[in-house]
C-alpha cells in the first residue's frame, strides 16, 4: 500500500477545500439559519418600530434609515463575529483539532478558508438587510446613499471584525473565552459611538472616532443619511475600517502559525 | 527535498526531548521503526507517549533530538504529513456530516481532486466496515463506529506510516477482532504502524516489537520476549487453595529463595499470584514448600512471562493511598 500520489496541495486549493466545507457547516444545517433568522426578527422589529416613528413624527425619516442602517451593520458584523470566534478554538474544544493538523493543510489556509466562510454570514445578513434598507430609505429619497453605506462600511467592518474574532480564536484557550473576548472587544470598540455630541465633536472625541473602525462606520452612517453630509467630505470615515479590516486580516494569517492544541501532554 | 533510502527505517527517533515549561514530558527517546513492522509504545499515563507521536507527527515542535518519519526530517513537516496517516488521542468528529462527506474533505486535503476523493472515502470506508453507514451523519455513530471512522480517515490517503494512538479503544470484542486482523493485514502489505495502546493484550497480538516507556524515558525496547527478558520477570504461578490457607500459603512460599514476590489475587480470593525468579524453576519447587508448610492446594498453573509483566515490572505505579 502506497501513499497516494498527490504530492503537497497549494495553500489556495487547501483554502478552497476548507471554505467548501465550512459553507456547509455554515448553511447546511441550522447553525447560519438560526443565526440569520434571528438577525431577521431584530432587523425587522427595528424597521417597523423606526418606521412608525417616522409616521408619528417621532423621528425624522432620515434618522430612521441611518438607525436602521446601523442596526444593520452592527448586528450583521456581530453575527459574522461570532461565527470567526468559535473557528478555531471551537475545532480545539471538539478534539476535531489535531486531526485536521496533522494533514498537509497549511495553518494559513485552514485560517483563510475559514475567515472567508465567516464573511458569508455577513453576506447573507447584507441580502436580508437591503430590502428593509431600500424601502425605508425610498421615502426620504436617500436609497442609494443608504445602500452604499451598508454595503462598503457594513462590508470593511465585517471583514475586520471576523479577522479580530479568528485572531482571538486562535490563540484562545477555550470556546468560552474566544467568544467573551470577542464580544467584549466589540463593545469596547462600539463604544465611541455612543459619546455625548459636545464631546464627539471635539478634537479628541473626533480622533477617537476617526481611529476606531466600529465607530467610524456607525459614524459614517450618521453623517451621510442623517447630517446629509456628503460623501466627498466623509470618505475619510472609511479609512480606518479599511486599514483595520487589512491589517486584522493580516494578523489572523500570522497568527495561523501559533495554532497549538492547547492540551499540553 | 532529501530523501532516506528505501533501506532507512521508516522511522528513526533520536535522544527526541519534549518539554512544557519545565516540565519533561519525553526525554531524550530514541527507538526506530522498520518498514512494514508493527510497533507498539507503551507506558502508563503521563509516560510520554502522546508527546513523542505528537512531535513524530509534526504537531508538537521537540525542544531536543532529531527524528526522520517516511524518509523526511521533522524539518519537513509538510513532506511528513503527505506520508503518514494518524489517529490521535482527541479525537473528535463534526457530529453533523456524514461519513462519506467526512472522508472525502480529508481525502481532499491531501491534495486529491473532488472526483477521486469520494471513492478514495468509500474505499475506506468499506475497509472499515462502514459502507452501509456512508450516508449517515457521524453524530449517529456508537463509539466503536466512531473509532473505525477514525481509523479509516488514517488510511483514507494511503500512508506509508500510521501513528494510531488507542486504536481499539471502545470497540467491542469482534469489532476488535476486525480491526487488529486488519492492521496485521496491512502492515504485511508494506504499512509500517507505530501504536500506543493500554491494551497490553492486543499489543501482544499484533506488534513486531514494543517499546516500554515510564516518566518520559524508554525504559526497555524489543520484541515482548527481549522486553519480557529485560524486565527479569521470570514465570508467574497461580496456586489455587481454599481461601482458609491463602494467607498461610502467602508466607511460606514468600520465604523461599526462588520466589521473587507473591501477592493474593485480589479478584479471586482463593488463588495465590507467585513470580517465580527463572522460568527453570517448576510447580514442584513451588509444591514441595506448600506441602511441607500442610497447606493443601487445589492445582498450580505456570505461565510464561507476559507483556504485561513485564510492563508492570518496568513502569513505576502511583501509590494509591490506604
Amino acid at each position: 500500500m502506497t501513499t497516494l500520489e498527490a504530492g503537497i496541495p497549494s495553500a489556495t486549493a487547501n483554502a478552497r477545500v476548507v471554505l467548501r466545507r465550512e459553507m456547509r457547516e455554515l448553511w447546511e444545517s441550522m447553525k447560519g439559519l438560526t443565526v440569520l433568522f434571528s438577525y431577521t426578527v431584530l432587523l425587522s422589529i427595528m424597521s417597523y418600530v423606526a418606521a412608525s416613528d417616522a409616521q408619528l413624527n417621532l423621528l425624522d425619516a432620515r434618522e430612521s434609515v441611518g438607525v436602521i442602517v446601523q442596526v444593520a451593520i452592527g448586528l450583521g458584523a456581530l453575527a459574522a463575529l461570532v461565527v470567526a470566534a468559535d473557528a478555531i478554538s471551537g475545532e480545539r474544544e471538539r478534539g476535531t483539532l489535531e486531526a485536521l493538523l496533522v494533514t498537509p493543510l497549511q495553518r494559513r489556509s485552514l485560517i483563510i478558508g475559514k475567515l472567508v466562510a465567516a464573511n458569508t454570514m455577513w453576506l447573507a445578513a447584507l441580502i436580508v438587510a437591503l430590502p428593509y434598507v431600500f424601502s425605508l430609505a425610498s421615502g426620504p429619497g436617500v436609497a442609494a446613499d443608504a445602500v452604499a453605506v451598508l454595503v462598503i462600511a457594513g462590508s470593511l467592518m465585517s471583514i475586520a471584525l471576523t479577522a479580530l474574532g479568528m485572531a482571538v480564536s486562535a490563540v484562545a484557550g477555550s470556546n468560552r473565552v474566544s467568544l467573551a473576548a470577542s464580544i467584549g472587544m466589540l463593545l469596547v470598540l462600539a463604544a465611541p459611538s455612543q459619546l455625548p455630541t459636545v464631546t464627539a465633536n471635539g478634537v479628541l472625541g473626533s480622533i477617537l472616532i476617526r481611529a476606531n473602525p466600529v465607530s467610524a462606520g456607525l459614524k459614517l452612517a450618521s453623517e451621510v443619511l442623517i447630517a446629509q453630509k456628503s460623501w466627498a467630505s466623509q470618505w475619510t470615515l472609511l479609512v480606518s475600517p479599511a486599514v483595520a479590516a487589512v491589517v486584522l486580516t493580516v494578523i489572523a494569517v500570522a497568527l495561523s502559525s501559533r495554532i497549538e492544541l492547547g492540551d499540553a501532554r | 527535498m532529501r530523501e532516506r533510502s528505501q533501506t532507512n527505517p521508516a522511522v528513526s527517533c533520536q535522544e527526541i526531548s519534549v518539554r512544557y515549561g519545565d516540565f519533561v514530558a519525553a526525554d531524550r527517546v530514541s527507538f526506530e521503526v522498520n518498514e512494514g513492522e508493527v510497533f507498539g509504545l507503551l507506558g502508563p499515563n503521563g509516560a510520554g507517549k502522546t508527546s513523542i507521536i505528537r512531535a513524530l507527527t509534526t504537531i508538537l515542535q521537540p525542544s531536543g533530538g532529531t527524528a526522520w518519519v517516511a524518509g523526511s526530517p521533522l524539518s519537513e513537516p509538510m513532506s511528513i504529513r503527505l506520508r503518514i496517516g494518524v489517529l490521535p488521542e482527541s479525537n473528535g468528529y463534526p457530529n453533523r456530516e456524514t461519513a462519506i462527506e467526512y472522508l472525502t474533505f480529508y481525502a481532499m486535503l491531501f491534495g486529491v481532486d473532488r472526483q477521486a476523493a469520494a471513492p478514495a472515502a468509500a474505499e475506506s470506508l468499506q475497509r472499515m466496515g462502514l459502507t452501509s453507514r456512508a450516508h449517515h451523519r457521524i453524530g449517529t455513530f456508537s463509539r466503536g463506529m466512531r473509532q473505525r471512522l477514525g481509523l479509516a480517515r488514517a488510511m483514507v490517503s494511503r500512508p506509508r506510516v500510521l501513528f494510531l494512538d488507542e486504536p481499539t479503544l471502545g470497540l467491542d470484542p469482534s469489532g476488535k477482532e476486525d480491526v487488529l486482523g486488519y492492521l496485521s493485514t496491512i502492515a504485511a502489505r508494506g504499512t509500517t504502524i507505530l501504536l500506543s495502546s493500554h491494551l497490553l493484550d492486543d499489543v501482544e497480538r499484533v506488534c513486531d516489537r514494543v517499546a516500554i516507556m515510564d516518566t518520559g524515558r524508554i525504559v526497555s525496547t524489543g520484541s515482548v520476549s527481549d522486553v519480557a527478558r529485560d524486565a527479569d520477570v521470570g514465570t508467574t504461578a497461580r496456586v489455587a487453595l481454599n481461601p482458609a490457607d491463602v494467607l498461610a500459603a502467602l508466607n511460606a512460599v514468600q520465604s523461599a529463595p526462588f520466589v521473587a514476590a507473591g501477592h493474593v489475587d485480589e479478584a479471586r480470593r482463593d488463588e495465590l499470584v507467585v513470580q517465580l525468579r527463572t522460568s527453570t524453576d517448576s510447580a514442584n519447587q513451588l509444591a514441595t514448600v506448600l506441602l511441607r508448610h500442610d497447606i493443601p492446594f487445589r492445582s498450580i498453573e505456570l505461565r510464561g512471562a507476559r507483556l504485561s509483566d513485564a510492563f508492570l515490572a518496568l513502569t513505576s505505579r502511583p501509590q494509591i493511598p490506604a
